[in-house]
């Protein structure tokens, strides 16, 4: 198996390589013994924000299967109203930025600064595709027609009462997913400013590259869950 | 950068593992490949329905779906959260955190499938959740309350029966109607649809619809808790309505249309 230490060699033009921001110029925090301490306290770290972030979503699925339980009837009808196809679509999309986020980071772990910013560059492409399929084809038509969350349910031509509690955990559920795709779309492109100015990642400083990364395939997946949750299940 | 040493540059002596392009592009193409699989059972699963006029067990659905997803989770977590190169102790931390999501769903799963079993003295305690409502107050919104609708005028139509009354008229007749609604709910099984199916076959057989303004909770947060009966569907169920019924068949009709019948 590679390695870090088989990364690419290859110098950096000098301007980029004398910059202290640069990846072979960053120290680490005088309190940990060694760069790899630092590297894995801060790894575990995310490990456990993660685990936070699992939790705040299981109040959402526990939400689902309480209420799916209760009102059955509501919830088939719900989810006749979504439409698989862009479900599929958007888990597709995911899945390949998802894709490109780990390949950023080996590209990182291997130096190739280039295929960095070009799988940054997809992975933020990705999730501007994701946002723009979920507002265009799914919330603003679905709220024209009055299926919106709580006191904004106005659809007149709801079969089952408590089709209202379906919308509001539809909009919870993907509205939070969108949130988290918008701040780790935010961290990749913090990421993709710094590698491109002062090719701030390689192999033995690619902690932030590597925690984006970790909170970008979260993302992906929560989104593996909603998808048969929302558009599947019925 | 004051708390930083920068001077220091000790050679890494291992250095980190890296995973394969071949290994993320597999797992990528398999992803791929479950998510084709799941969206193709779902749509295997319809046609099966709608070919053979079956009804699939309810697991089945959620089985699929769910089984699928979870083998997709694991190879995200393993190869491009890298969990499987990775100290084992960011898995522990992710494996606690499930335990403890498995314990949030389990507890709340039993509790609501066992309310109905508690001690008598404790049934008349418990309210009802979700719109923290009970079963004699109406609907969670006016819009679905059994009065009409202030808004719109149905002419005595329940809301249901009058947006597909308003859509006959619009296609003209009652057949371009089915047409048209066969062809938008190519595999949405509706009661409507098996009463037409049965009135094509010369069957005299209507079943009831689930209907917007007639929908009260019939049996609540806990099954077989409530005895929560519609005297509207179900007459039999109270000998008085019954004789009042006998008696009077018109009054009782019109109540139906307009009276509360929230009954528990």
């Amino acid at each position: 198996m590679q390695t870090t230490l088989d990364a690419d060699t290859t110098p950096a033009p000098a301007h980029i390589a004398n910059h202290p921001t640069h990846w072979r110029n960053r120290g680490f925090a005088a309190h940990w013994r060694t760069r790899d301490d630092d590297f894995d306290a801060s790894k575990f770290g995310m490990w456990l924000f993660l685990t936070t972030e699992v939790l705040l979503f299981a109040g959402i699925f526990c939400a689902y299967a309480v209420f799916r339980m209760l009102y059955p009837e509501a919830w088939a009808n719900g989810s006749h109203h979504l439409d698989w196809r862009f479900g599929a679509l958007n888990t597709v999309v995911l899945l390949i930025s998802s894709w490109t986020a780990a390949s950023a980071v080996r590209c990182a772990q291997l130096n190739k600064q280039k295929w960095l910013k070009i799988n940054l560059i997809i992975t933020l492409i990705c999730a501007a595709a994701f946002l723009f399929i979920k507002f265009k084809f799914e919330y603003i038509p679905k709220l024209s027609e009055g299926k919106g969350p709580g006191a904004f349910f106005t659809y007149a031509f709801a079969e089952d009462p408590y089709e209202v509690l379906w919308w509001s955990l539809y909009y919870m559920g993907t509205g939070l997913h969108a949130l988290h795709v918008v701040i780790g779309a935010s961290l990749l492109g913090w990421v993709l400013y710094r590698s491109w100015k002062y090719q701030a990642y390689g192999p033995s400083e690619y902690l932030m590259v590597e925690n984006s990364a970790l909170y970008w395939h979260l993302v992906d997946l929560v989104w593996i869950f909603l998808f048969p949750l929302l558009y599947l299940i019925h | 950068m004051t708390n930083h040493d920068t001077t220091n540059h000790e050679p890494h002596a291992h250095g980190h593992p890296v995973v394969s392009w071949q290994i993320q592009l597999g797992v990528l193409l398999v992803l791929l490949f479950f998510t084709f699989t799941t969206v193709l059972f779902y749509n295997a699963e319809n046609w099966i329905e709608t070919a053979f006029q079956i009804h699939l067990p309810w697991w089945v659905n959620v089985i699929g779906a769910m089984s699928i997803a979870t083998v997709k989770a694991i190879l995200v977590c393993m190869f491009f959260m890298g969990l499987k190169y990775d100290k084992a102790l960011n898995t522990f931390a992710m494996l606690f955190c499930l335990f403890c999501v498995a314990l949030f769903l389990g507890f709340s799963m039993i509790d609501l499938d066992t309310r109905d079993r508690v001690d008598t003295w404790k049934k008349g305690e418990i309210v009802l959740g979700g719109t923290g409502k009970g079963l004699n107050t109406p609907s969670i919104d006016p819009a679905f309350d059994s009065t009409l609708s202030p808004t719109i005028n149905t002419k005595g139509l329940s809301i249901v029966e009058f947006n597909r009354q308003q859509k006959i008229e619009q296609k003209g007749s009652e057949k371009a109607y089915w047409k048209y609604h066969y062809k938008k709910h190519p595999d949405h099984r509706h009661p409507a649809d098996t009463n037409n199916y049965f009135a094509t076959l010369g069957y005299d057989h209507q079943i009831n619809l689930p209907d917007a303004n007639k929908a009260v909770p019939r049996t609540g947060l806990t099954p077989g808790l409530f005895h929560a009966t519609d005297p509207t569907t179900d007459p039999t169920t109270d000998p008085t309505a019954q004789a009042d019924q006998d008696a009077n068949a018109s009054t009782k009709a019109k109540s139906d249309d307009t009276g509360k019948d929230h009954e528990s």
